[in-house]
């Protein structure tokens, strides 16, 4: 592909249940790639193309996503299809990390939920320009201008609709194009979907107008050259398309569509404005890490002439084999070439390329600037760099939030275990959020993740691709120790036994570390080296700093992380023969757990921020049930007949909630919960917590 | 400065001197003006107080926006803890969060019958022990005094405060010198106490006056006023 301006490489996030699946999957059949529509939940068992996994048609959601590559007109589009269960941020995030643009779903009832909030501020973060697309406007009360609004409020972005609806609800027949001035239906072609454009009707006229002016003026608010030609009254649709462009590509601007995916109403229009704002490959600035260059930042230009850098962004073990999605940023890479993977140091050549489109695949000679494609059997983790072997540089690591739960897991016989094993080497690789290891306490195998259902499905997956059938454990919730007030310490090590004995001295004091809110990637740690005359000689002073971090990787408490800890050293003594760095490390390990009980530890548990829809007659039930799981509740909406409670409820409460909330409201009502922060036990918790690890540690002892 | 000096120190003592003590569970309390003098701070700033007090408040709103009012607790509560140089405040305000459920309705669609039906669920089922219930800006145009009578036995039957924020919306009505427009006349029978603001140029300040407490209609300025700067109630 030599013109880059005829690429767009997007995806398409949102809340759970928006409609994501359906719309890709109209999208697909809209660009000719599939001849036949399915739901999610399809009634002939065949289920949407991109759900590729059967555990995903089994429950209809979305988990993995999967790079497809469709032409529209005259572009080509590669479109990820990102999942929408909040378990699964990991995932967008990393999508979002190699798109250009993306198209951001709302459901047209529920507009602006938790999770787009979430999802709004991970496009924030990678600078995704995005465009809105109001789904499901055939539901009852659907209001696109009400969603419109909320993403000027909830999201704090300049929202402007670009159509107005012909009809809402079972009404809807079309929309009303505000750059053309024209209608557009659903209804033409054999198979009576695709669009027919015809003079707005009468009735719609002013209101339409009246949605131009404000498109107008929005844009020309970012926009000096619109500016200009309004003043002279000369607006050209060239004019207004680049001025939109020009805006949603530099963040300023987020433009709105409207229509029903499951209906087949509006997706032309909407896979049109994916070709007019969303920006191709060059528009975007990229940008890796020198590795022989004290990590400097370099830009990549889209060139296909230069050397090769490649990001392994997803992998994927289906019943192809093992498949690296990949995307190129610079050059072009060939079957056949070497390529360097920068993090594990190893050289590799490419063998098969391949394109993905949906569930079939087309081999490729060479994958070039820009694109996404897949590699073959490339031994790699999610997010490494592919280089040429003359560069050392590596795309910007990518953030990855903390575990919140864990869960043990046993296999059931000797078949199971080397399976089992067999699975976790391939999801950790695949997912950086799913992490295991073994408790050296119990034996037991522990994995960790971001929530209930994200753990559920890797066993499933495990017992289903894998045959590796596992006794599940209760799960546990990530728990973390933190002092709430200021302790000094002065402790000497001191031990002598013969030989050249061990001696350090480290006084000063830990305090904790106060947060702002919304802080982003809060530091957990800090050293503070205030040593002055050399007390302590400066080559032991990150032996001081490694015996803090140590001490905090356990605390006194129940055996948790200890964080949120400023680590100051004032003083200390050494000795010419006696001293080490294993002698300070031990000692400032000794000084922590000494100041540690003085400043008055607390044990913080993970505070989920719960979202639960439903209908207005279950509401006492859903207060219930939130008050009975030491929960608070924020805020609760009502509109019509349903309404959504919002409150802060500890994750140690929420296991099993999924089962409880569908049978207290016959299955109407449904959440969907993310960390919100980490707050303090309550004091019963807290020593029943105590007194839980206390035995758990007598029995090791025992044994 | 300590919780316990604060409220001591608080305009709002003044604000409840001047009707007599406070407004009393049971009883319902309004602020008027026109729109945009600052209506909801005042709210929210009464609700703060309450809630430094370790009162239990239910906000109910009708704007359809959660954050909106949301935010405004942050800022009144970040203006009085500044101002007064407020220990420990972060935790404070962790705290008193745990005791303020925001509510919002559409007006439009949830009935009056509705909304007191889901705020005794909360205090029932969601063992939310209210003290102080506010109605922040409930359209009197799309409510009658039948509405605002079940409210008041609502107030008398769940023993809790209640306070609300009215300002017109319909462009013919007609304020009097004290910022009460003629259309609240009819519940004026209803209410315990009611509060006119207007912004007065030459103070610079929103002046409060009481037109009713409990059984006397009076015209009596009050203590305090709010500073057009942060909002609050001040002396």
């Amino acid at each position: 592909m030599s013109d880059l301006s005829n690429m767009r490489n997007i995806g398409i996030s949102a809340h759970i249940d928006s409609g994501k699946t359906t719309l890709t999957e109209r999208i697909l059949y809209y660009c000719n790639r599939i001849h036949a529509i399915h739901e999610v939940r399809g009634k002939d068992g065949v289920g949407a193309t991109m759900d590729s996994m059967e555990l995903e048609k089994e429950r209809g959601i979305t988990i993995a996503s999967a790079a497809t590559n469709v032409t529209w007109k005259d572009k080509e589009i590669n479109i990820i299809d990102t999942p929408g269960h909040v378990d699964f941020t990991i995932e967008v995030e990393r999508s979002l990390r190699v798109l250009d643009g993306a198209i951001l779903i709302l459901d047209s009832v529920s507009g602006v939920q938790s999770q787009s909030i979430t999802v709004d501020r991970q496009m924030k973060r990678y600078n995704v320009p995005r465009i809105a697309f109001v789904n499901k406007c055939d539901r009852a009360g659907a209001n696109p201008y009400r969603v419109k609004d909320q993403l000027v409020n909830k999201l704090g972005l300049n929202a402007v609709m670009m159509q107005t609806p012909i009809g809402l609800e079972d009404k809807i027949e079309g929309v009303i194009d505000l750059i053309d001035m024209q209608a557009i239906y659903f209804d033409a072609g054999d198979d009576m979907i695709h669009p027919r454009y015809a003079e707005i009707p009468a009735e719609l006229l002013a209101e339409a107008e009246e949605k131009r002016e404000e498109l107008l003026d929005a844009v020309s608010l970012v926009d000096d050259d619109l500016m200009e030609a309004m003043l002279e009254e000369a607006v050209t649709k060239e004019i207004l398309v680049n001025a939109i462009r020009k805006a949603t590509i530099a963040l300023k601007l987020c433009p709105v569509f409207i229509g029903s995916a499951y209906k087949n109403k509006g997706i032309p229009p909407l896979l049109d404005a994916v070709n007019a704002y969303l920006p191709c490959p060059t528009d975007v600035e990229n940008k890796a890490l020198d590795l022989d260059n004290d990590e400097e930042e370099i830009t990549l230009p889209s060139r296909d002439d230069l050397p090769p850098v490649v990001l392994g962004f997803k992998l994927e073990d289906g019943q192809y084999g093992q498949l690296t999605y990949i995307r190129v940023y610079q050059g072009v890479i060939k079957k056949g070439d070497e390529l360097f993977n920068t993090r594990s140091r190893k050289k590799f050549k490419v063998g098969r390329l391949i394109k993905m489109h949906s569930n079939e695949m087309e081999d490729l000679t060479e994958v070039g600037c820009g694109e996404i494609a897949a590699l073959f059997g490339v031994d790699c983790a999610s997010g490494d760099t592919f280089c040429d072997p003359s560069l050392n540089y590596s795309m910007s690591s990518m953030f990855v939030p903390n575990t919140v739960i864990s869960l043990s897991i046993e296999p059931v016989d000797k078949t199971a275990s080397g399976n089992m094993a067999k699975a976790l080497n391939r999801f950790t690789k695949e997912d950086p959020t799913f992490r295991t290891y073994v408790d050296p306490e119990s034996n037991q195998t522990i994995i960790q993740g971001m929530g209930e259902l994200h753990l559920e499905v890797y066993v499933e997956r495990m017992k289903r691709e894998y045959k590796a059938e596992v006794v599940v454990g209760q799960p546990e919730v990530a728990y973390r120790e933190a002092i709430s007030q200021k302790a000094e310490f002065n402790y000497t090590h001191k031990k002598q036994t013969g030989g050249s004995g061990q001696f350090a001295r480290v006084a000063g004091y830990i305090e904790p570390i106060e947060h702002e809110e919304g802080e982003e990637n809060p530091k957990d740690y800090e050293f503070i080296d205030k040593i002055k005359g050399g007390s302590i000689p400066t080559e032991y002073i990150p032996s001081c700093d490694k015996g803090f971090k140590m001490a905090m990787e356990k605390g006194t408490q129940i055996g948790f992380p200890v964080v949120n800890v400023r680590a100051v050293i004032v003083d200390g003594a050494w000795h010419p023969v006696d001293s080490s760095d294993m002698a300070f490390q031990t000692a400032s390990l000794n000084a922590f757990r000494e100041a540690y009980e003085k400043a008055k530890p607390v044990i913080l548990e993970p505070i989920m921020k719960v979202e639960v829809t439903g209908p207005t007659e279950f509401q006492g039930n859903i207060f219930g049930s939130i008050n009975q799981r030491r929960g608070i509740i924020v805020s609760s909406q009502e509109e019509g007949v349903s309404t959504v409670v919002i409150a802060d409820v500890p994750l140690s409460e929420m296991f099993g909630y999924s089962t409880a909330l569908r049978s207290m409201s016959q299955g109407k009502a449904e959440f969907t919960m993310e960390l919100s922060k980490y707050g303090k036990v309550p004091q019963s918790v807290s020593t029943e917590l105590k007194e839980k690890y206390q035995k758990q540690r007598a029995e090791a002892n025992k044994k | 400065m300590e919780i316990q000096e604060l409220i001591k120190s608080s305009p709002l003592r003044v604000f409840e001197e001047s009707i007599d003590g406070g407004l009393g569970r049971g009883n319902l309390g309004v602020l008027v003006s026109r729109h945009g003098v600052g209506k909801t701070a005042c709210l929210v700033h009464l609700a703060t107080d309450k809630l430094l007090r370790g009162e239990q408040v239910i906000h109910v709103s009708f704007s359809g926006n959660v954050e909106h009012v949301i935010n405004w607790y942050k800022e009144v509560f970040n203006e009085i803890s500044e101002e007064k140089g407020m220990n420990n405040s972060s935790k404070v305000y962790s705290d008193i969060l745990a005791n303020r459920v925001v509510m919002n309705f559409s007006q439009e669609t949830v009935s009056i019958d509705k909304v007191l039906n889901s705020l005794e669920t909360l205090i029932k089922h969601g063992s939310f022990k209210a003290d102080t219930i506010l109605f922040d800006g409930y359209k009197l145009t799309k409510a009658n005094v039948g509405d605002v009578r079940k409210i008041k036995a609502f107030a008398k039957k769940l023993n809790v405060e209640v306070w609300f924020s009215v300002s017109p919306i319909r462009k013919d009505v007609v304020y009097n010198e004290y910022g009460i427009p003629d259309t609240i006349d009819p519940y004026t029978e209803v209410v315990d106490i009611m509060i006119g603001l207007r912004m007065d140029e030459q103070l610079n300040k929103v002046v409060m006056t009481l037109v009713k407490e409990h059984d006397k209609k009076m015209t009596k300025l009050m203590g305090v006023c709010l500073d057009p700067k942060t909002m609050l109630i001040s002396m």
